[in-house]
């Protein structure tokens, strides 16, 4: 892992992006020290030996688990169910501000 | 009659010969709850209304129960009411129970201590200015102040054996894929364990009877058949029982030394105690960390405020900086050097463990470095979460099952802990060496002495 | 213009017919149904809830690819790809990166061969229906499963665009898996288009996307436009910019959209709430081995075996509804099929007919088949002798008389036999 171990202020707003996050000033400054600290930490894996060796994606060991088509829809909410949980609704829809 | 401290199993047993009622038990249980959780902030949502003949289980704030407000401790989800319940929900409210109240967590499940709860601390039941833990710990406050018989937790990388520790309670995290995760509301999707949480192991064998076994709706979880874990604890067996050194690095001196007396006891009773190599939990620390946080960044990204829920804003700082790191880790250019990377030394890790389950049944040692601390303390530890964690993140990691048992008191008369970890699907024989331990030393005094402090 | 030769991809994409959806079992057919009747906690992305894929889906996605002669992987699984938009509930779709159900196929268009790149397995969004003020978000859509295909850039022009998209829609029709209708939705798709010099054996360093094409004509016409405005910005020394680009209908021309602010930067990795998949190789070449016989085979057949014309062989071929039709009635006409094929492609008789009915109308209007046309000159012959007065009647003008005459022969040949031909030779035997 020969990659920075810090992360600059640029960096830090390209993450906050990606992770549709808005951070204030004190968050990005906050944020460059720690993540300093943990990536830091982390870089001991480099000391292991891991060439060849497979990743776990999952460590159950499990195949091909899917379901059989048209079986009966016993989790179907209706609409009210649906849209429960919000305000932002009307007319049967789920409602935000116009999306360019 | 006496209710104060009865074990699930008991209460059932009583109703089943008509000696008690399960009005009386709800009628108990809701008055000790007015009475207590105000001071520990246990709950946050309190069931009011009677459900005729069921008996008490309390939730950890996590698990979607229908109807019933669901927020993950977080702001994100104050006003959240699932129209579903979760598996594990469904399978306990089937077989007799219901829904007693939500318990208080750290929110997201993101921390060790249940300081970073939107709702505020949960106070440990054993000194009111300590942490209960985490990230379970209105669950753990709530089975150690006896405001019900057993909570439901979760385990991602030590969330139900940490507080149960820090509380002086027994809790589980099984076996991953052993629990429906479905309905449970995902921090690591490839370490979270729902798991129960009492002061007697017969009701975790009871619990996990009911909730354990493959879910249609979860496809990680295992067809692996479930034993009768309750036939097991009465058959005592003699084990193998494993001690690596490693693990006792950076650990109190004073848990130490009551693990060593709780081991002591187990060779006197026959078992036999061997010296195990395992690999340094440190490494287990920096692969869980990457991977956990790459996983968090991504479960985290639904919650939009379109559908449910308030707006991404509402995120506390915790939660922030993990989506910030696991973006980190998942993005382009370093996909490799650590996400990929820490999947690959997950399968050292899994390896190391398999070769050590070849010459042990069990592995031993201290489930936390310190007993609980102080509130304020946190800030004191870079990195709090992970480094508090760190005994308990291996056996998230390898995905084994492992659990917590109270073994004595430090001088401050704080619970400790003693971690037992099983191999893949052995939760039999987990259960087993904890009920020996439970029937040979009433786990050292320590889970009735704290019930003397919240009298009916 | 000629100094440049267009290099065109394809992407599209592609709604199964499954019952059930991707992840969950809520009705995969959403089609005008009121909005948000189709949910449930998985493809509503509730906290909580976890996909468990449809087998039919993972099936009809392999068979998609086998048809395009694509390589199926014997090891598969699900990625999770990070965006945000409204219309994506979990804030990231469950598809596949590195490891697709199928890769490396290829299908021939006017004798040109159109490589596959991939084609996998994805869940599609929610709709958003752009209001005044508001966007409008309905996620009965949500989760439908949605097969990917990508070709290689191994087009050169837009009319081989327009007929290997008419010919991939036969075969996906042909399959069963997918309406593959432009106008419903359940067939979507976006052309890249770049240029490079003549003989230039390096793709060029830029591609141009363009979205909201709703037709094959769409299709064909927004290519065009691309490749001209491509062409003119070479000229003049300026290089076209990558970027996505809108198709205006109205206007028959492309528009950039809002360029991105960054790249988007999925952060794939493997879905860990969906166990990998694995398939045998025995199990694989099985698949290949169920397909219906696709439309290119069926033409082959057609013109090889059946003796039809190639252009009859294609129009009974682009749909499998009626090539079945065909192939029934050929089965039981056998020796029959050229004049089945014309009946057919000249719409002599109508193909909404049961089977039964057709080949009533077909033997009655070419009873040639039980009578020769030798006996029927014949008879004729026969009849013209025995009908003297008649002849005489016909000759010096009265023409309904002919109407008699064929009613006679048709008597004789108890009416097995085709009354224009009959009029026909009557007439050219009384000239």
């Amino acid at each position: 892992m020969k990659n920075k171990s810090s992360l600059l202020k640029k960096d830090i707003l390209h993450l906050a992006k990606l992770a549709n996050l808005k951070l204030s000033g004190v968050e990005i400054t906050k944020y460059e020290k720690q993540f300093k600290q943990t990536l830091d930490y982390i870089d001991n894996l480099d000391k292991l030996k891991t060439d060849k060796i497979p990743t776990t994606d999952h460590v159950v060991n499990l195949t091909n688990v899917t379901f059989d088509d048209g079986k009966p829809n016993v989790r179907g909410l209706t609409q009210e169910q649906a849209l429960t949980n919000t305000k932002k609704k009307g007319r049967g829809y789920f409602v935000v501000p116009k999306v360019l | 009659m006496k209710l104060l401290g009865k074990s699930l199993t008991e209460l059932k047993t009583l109703v089943e010969k008509k000696e008690v009622s399960c009005e009386e038990i709800f009628e108990y249980f809701s008055k000790r709850v007015k009475k207590y959780n105000n001071g520990l902030n246990a709950f946050l949502t309190i069931q009011e209304n009677e459900v005729k003949n069921t008996l008490p289980v309390a939730f950890k704030d996590n698990f979607c129960t229908k109807d019933i407000l669901t927020t993950a401790s977080s702001k994100v989800l104050d006003k959240y009411i699932p129209p579903y319940n979760a598996t594990v929900v469904e399978r306990l409210l089937n077989t007799g129970y219901f829904v007693q109240g939500k318990t208080n967590m750290d929110a997201w499940a993101h921390g060790a201590s249940t300081e970073t709860s939107d709702y505020g601390n949960t106070k440990n039941p054993w000194d009111h200015a300590r942490y209960p833990g985490g990230s379970s710990g209105g669950s753990a406050a709530a089975v150690a102040a006896y405001l019900t018989p057993v909570a439901i937790g979760s385990d991602t990388g030590g969330s139900i054996r940490h507080p149960s520790s820090w509380c002086g309670v027994v809790g589980l995290k099984p076996t991953y894929g052993r629990v429906s995760r479905y309905g449970v509301i995902a921090m690591g999707s490839s370490l979270d364990c729902p798991g129960p949480m009492s002061l007697f192991v017969e009701d975790i064998a009871l619990i996990m009877q009911a909730i354990a076994g493959k879910d249609s709706y979860d496809a990680t979880t295992a067809s692996i058949k479930v034993p009768n874990y309750f036939k097991s604890l009465t058959q005592p067996r003699k084990l193998r029982i494993g001690v690596p050194e490693d693990y006792f690095e950076g650990v109190d001196e004073q848990i130490k030394k009551k693990v060593d007396r709780c081991i002591d006891r187990l060779k006197k009773m026959g078992h036999e105690i061997k010296k195990v190599k395992l690999l340094s939990p440190k490494y287990a620390i920096s692969v869980y960390t990457i991977l956990q946080r790459a996983e968090v960044s991504s479960n985290l990204a639904r919650y939009d405020g379109i559908r449910y829920g308030n707006d991404r804003t509402y995120f506390g700082e915790e939660a922030k900086r993990r989506i910030m790191l696991g973006t980190y880790v998942l993005s382009h250019g370093y996909y490799d050097a650590y996400y990929k990377n820490a999947q690959t030394v997950r399968t050292v890790i899994i390896e190391d463990f398999k070769r050590v389950f070849k010459d042990v049944d069990i592995v031993v040692g201290p489930n936390t470095p310190v007993t609980a601390l102080k509130i304020g303390e946190f800030a004191k530890y870079p990195f709090f979460g992970e480094l508090m964690d760190q005994l308990n993140e291996p056996a998230s990691v390898a995905g084994i099952p492992a659990l917590s048992v109270p073994v004595g008191l430090d001088k401050n008369n704080l619970p400790i802990g003693m971690q037992i970890i099983g191999n893949y699907f052995d939760e039999e024989t987990i259960l087993n060496a904890a009920y020996q331990i439970q029937k040979e030393t009433d786990y050292f005094g320590v889970t009735k002495k704290n019930l003397e402090k919240y009298p009916d | 213009m000629d100094k440049y030769q267009p290099v065109i991809g394809l992407e599209i994409h592609v709604e199964l017919k499954t019952k059930s959806k991707m992840f969950c079992q809520c009705n995969a057919n959403y089609f005008g149904k009121e909005p948000n009747t189709q949910t449930c906690p998985v493809c509503l992305g509730l906290p909580g809830a976890l996909p468990v894929p449809n087998k039919k889906a993972v099936e009809y996605c392999q068979m998609i690819g086998a048809a395009l002669n694509c390589q199926l992987a014997t090891q598969s699984k699900f990625d999770r790809k990070h965006y945000f938009y409204p219309d994506l509930p979990k804030g990231y779709q469950i598809s596949q990166y590195d490891e697709p159900f199928c890769t490396k196929g290829q299908i021939e268009i006017s004798e040109k061969k159109i490589g596959i790149t991939r084609v996998h397995m994805e869940e599609d969004t929610g709709k958003l229906i752009h209001d005044v003020e508001e966007t409008l978000i309905d996620f009965n859509r949500s989760g439908v499963p949605l097969v990917e295909i990508v070709t290689e850039p191994d087009f050169d022009n837009a009319a081989d665009v327009k007929f290997f998209l008419e010919e991939l829609q036969v075969i996906i029709r042909y399959l069963g898996v997918s309406d593959a209708d432009m106008e419903k939705g359940s067939m979507r798709l976006e052309p890249n288009i770049s240029l490079k010099l003549k003989g230039e054996k390096n793709l060029p360093k830029y591609k141009v996307e363009v979205k909201n094409i709703n037709s094959f004509n769409f299709v064909k016409k927004a290519v065009e436009y691309e490749i001209i405005r491509q062409s003119q910005l070479l000229e003049k020394g300026k290089k076209p910019e990558q970027e996505t680009r809108g198709f205006n209908e109205n206007k028959g021309i492309t528009i950039s959209q809002r360029s991105k602010e960054y790249a988007h930067d999925y952060r794939y990795f493997p879905d860990p709430d969906i166990p990998p998949l694995e398939f045998a190789g025995e199990y694989l070449s099985k698949r290949k081995g169920k397909l219906p016989e696709l439309p290119t085979q069926k033409m082959a057949r057609y013109v090889k075996k059946l003796g039809l014309r190639q252009q009859d062989a294609f129009i009974l071929t682009r749909s499998k509804t009626l090539a079945d039709y065909f192939d029934d009635l050929c089965s039981r006409l056998r020796g029959k099929e050229q004049q089945v094929a014309n009946t057919i492609v000249n719409k002599k008789i109508q193909t909404n007919l049961t089977v039964e009915e057709f080949i009533k109308e077909f033997n009655s209007m070419t009873r040639i088949s039980t009578v020769t046309d030798e006996q029927m000159k014949k008879v004729v012959e026969e009849v013209i002798k025995k009908n003297a007065k008649a002849i005489k009647d016909y000759t010096s003008g009265k023409e309904n008389v002919l109407m008699f005459l064929v009613g006679q022969v048709m008597r004789e040949l108890k009416g097995q036999a085709d009354a224009k031909k009959i009029r026909e030779e009557l007439q050219r035997r009384l000239k």
